[in-house]
């Protein structure tokens, strides 16, 4: 998008105010969505709930291209879409919504250093784990990523994205990780997350910013997520207060929601956190 | 007792030890640290390495990467670190992070695929460093790999054209940028008084875009302007690598030599930086001093824009 289109964009964005049908599009819950999707979907919830900005989650089995960016979320905002994070965070900024304003511009530095590197780490190993360990590869990947779609288009798909997420592997020197290290690497950055975040309730202590819903998201997902094995959600339970603030942060912004809404989200994962 | 280790790295140019980013880094981490390194920086005999650089090469081991590196001169008791907090720890690995995704695309760019810059500054100066059949080809190679990491780091459906992606990049690089000088502020390094990893980083990443002269330079002319992280890439060139000049710390050398030397280094910086001080006082209201082909460039360029402006349109 050039910048010119970007200003146009803000600028409509501006004025109109958040209407009550917005919507944000994810694959289907049960037996399609991965794990990275899944916790990118629930970081924008979070960042939603966080400004107490309505919005309806509506699963789609092609979810991921309906999206603009080709990657999920996105959510339909009057007659805008915009998807990921990132874009969704200055879109809800332009419209008046914000939680970083209250920090400095220190702090900010320090939030966007901490989104990258969950993005940089966290994010890039859950992509490792599903499309280049074989054994989830094999027995997760492949049937979910390809359960929309008859024989032999389930193959032909799964393969296709494999590739590519396997050539993006190779270009940023993952390809060559094995499973130990990519765990090592998630453990090194739950442990710098644990670190930052120390005693307080949220990152920048009493409020939340769009940092605690990346990692919410993240961090949620990967404790709930029944995989092959355990390895992965074991490294982020040796940190009680990474736990801890997940638990905190869905009780506050997802478990009253889902008692007083006839929304189709359903937070149906929660008596798996204990 | 210190093992000779031996730093193969790219060389250097335009006042830098080394114009490539992943030998800075290790560079200054092993000055920061008093690691005693022997740098030998490849040049066009066939046994220089021409793949991994730098690569280190110790009694035991041979490293490649910076990350590695760092942390097997950490285990020889060379750590810059000490003195940091587990929080402290924390932000480098963030800070890191955000360098990586947000500012390495744009450099690599700048170097590697921006056509003029690649033709007049990056493909010569690889090449009259790499045996003769080879610099005909790895100069090339090394272009196609690094615009092959950028479209897949950032080549999404909507940017499947360069043009989209480029624009995207700089516009992430400058933010990477105001945010570094930001939390830099007016302190001396990253976190207090002395140099850390995290300045290691930063300083491999910086310095490079701001010595090199390129005929396109829009992310330089965006460096310039953040006063504090120029003055921190020149801090470390003149307080760290004044010696460089004369040649490289010699191999076997004593750490208490190697304490002795960062401690004079840090007189000196200190120095310099009371004449620094002295010296922007006296010039407050102008720019402060900057060198003479960089202003001369910068002149040429605000009067061009002051036309523009001015002429009547």
């Amino acid at each position: 998008m050039s910048l010119v289109a970007e200003a146009l964009v803000s600028q409509i964005a501006a004025a109109e105010p958040w209407p009550e049908n917005a919507a944000l599009y994810q694959q289907m819950k049960e037996e399609q969505i991965l794990l990275s999707d899944n916790a990118s979907s629930l970081a924008v919830q979070a960042f939603l709930q966080m400004c107490s900005l309505p919005v309806q989650v509506v699963c789609r089995p092609n979810a991921e291209y309906m999206s603009p960016s080709g990657k999920v979320p996105f959510i339909h905002v009057g007659n805008q879409v915009v998807s990921e994070l990132g874009p969704i965070v200055q879109f809800v900024k332009a419209k008046g919504h914000s939680l970083s304003d209250g920090l400095d511009e220190v702090q900010k530095a320090e939030m966007k250093a901490y989104m990258e590197l969950v993005n940089n780490m966290l994010l890039t190993a859950e992509l490792y784990l599903q499309w280049c360990d074989d054994a989830t590869v094999e027995e997760i990947t492949h049937p979910r990523y390809g359960s929309p779609y008859p024989w032999p288009l389930n193959r032909i798909l799964a393969y296709q994205k494999q590739w590519e997420v396997r050539r993006k592997m190779k270009a940023i020197g993952w390809a060559g990780k094995s499973l130990e290290q990519v765990l090592e690497d998630v453990d090194q950055c739950c442990q710098a997350l644990s670190q930052r975040l120390g005693t307080q309730p949220y990152f920048f202590n009493k409020l939340p910013t769009e940092l605690d819903a990346l990692v919410f998201g993240h961090l949620f997902t990967i404790l709930t997520t029944q995989l092959t094995s355990d390895e992965l959600s074991e490294k982020v339970k040796n940190y009680s207060n990474l736990v801890a603030f997940c638990r905190r942060i869905e009780q506050q912004y997802f478990e009253g929601r889902d008692k007083d809404s006839s929304s189709t989200s359903r937070f149906s994962k929660g008596p798996l956190l204990r | 007792m210190a093992a000779p280790m031996e730093l193969s790295c790219w060389g250097g140019g335009w006042g830098l030890p080394s114009v490539h980013t992943e030998s800075l880094i290790v560079m200054a981490y092993a000055r920061f640290s008093g690691a005693p390194l022997r740098v030998s920086a490849v040049d066009h005999s066939w046994s220089a390495p021409q793949g991994d650089v730098p690569v280190l090469i110790s009694e035991d081991a041979v490293i490649a990467q910076p990350a590695k590196i760092l942390n097997y001169l950490r285990k020889q008791k060379y750590n810059a670190d000490y003195e940091l907090s587990a929080k402290q720890g924390a932000d480098t690995l963030a800070y890191i992070a955000l360098l990586e995704e947000k500012l390495l695309p744009a450099i690599l760019h700048t170097f590697w695929v921006e056509a003029e810059n690649y033709c007049s500054v990056t493909k010569p100066w690889y090449a009259s460093r790499i045996p003769f059949p080879l610099r005909l080809y790895l100069p090339g190679k090394m272009s196609r790999k690094a615009l092959n990491r950028i479209l897949l780091m950032r080549g999404e459906p909507p940017l499947y054209r360069l043009n989209d992606v480029e624009a995207q990049i700089y516009r992430d690089a400058k933010e990477c940028l105001n945010l570094l000088s930001n939390r830099l502020g007016t302190s001396q390094f990253f976190f207090g008084n002395t140099p850390t990893t995290l300045d290691a980083f930063v300083f491999g990443f910086l310095a490079p875009l701001y010595k090199v002269h390129f005929p396109k330079v829009q992310l330089q002319e965006h460096l310039k302007q953040l006063h504090n992280l120029c003055r921190f890439c020149d801090d470390i060139l003149s307080g760290y690598f004044r010696l460089s000049v004369t040649g490289f710390s010699p191999a076997g050398q004593d750490t208490v030599d190697a304490n002795l030397q960062k401690l004079t280094q840090l007189v000196n910086k200190e120095s310099n930086l009371i004449e620094k001080m002295d010296d922007n006082l006296r010039k407050s209201p102008q720019h402060p001093p900057r060198k003479l082909t960089t202003l001369k460039l910068s002149a040429a360029g605000e009067e061009s824009s002051l036309l523009t402006r001015l002429s009547p349109c």
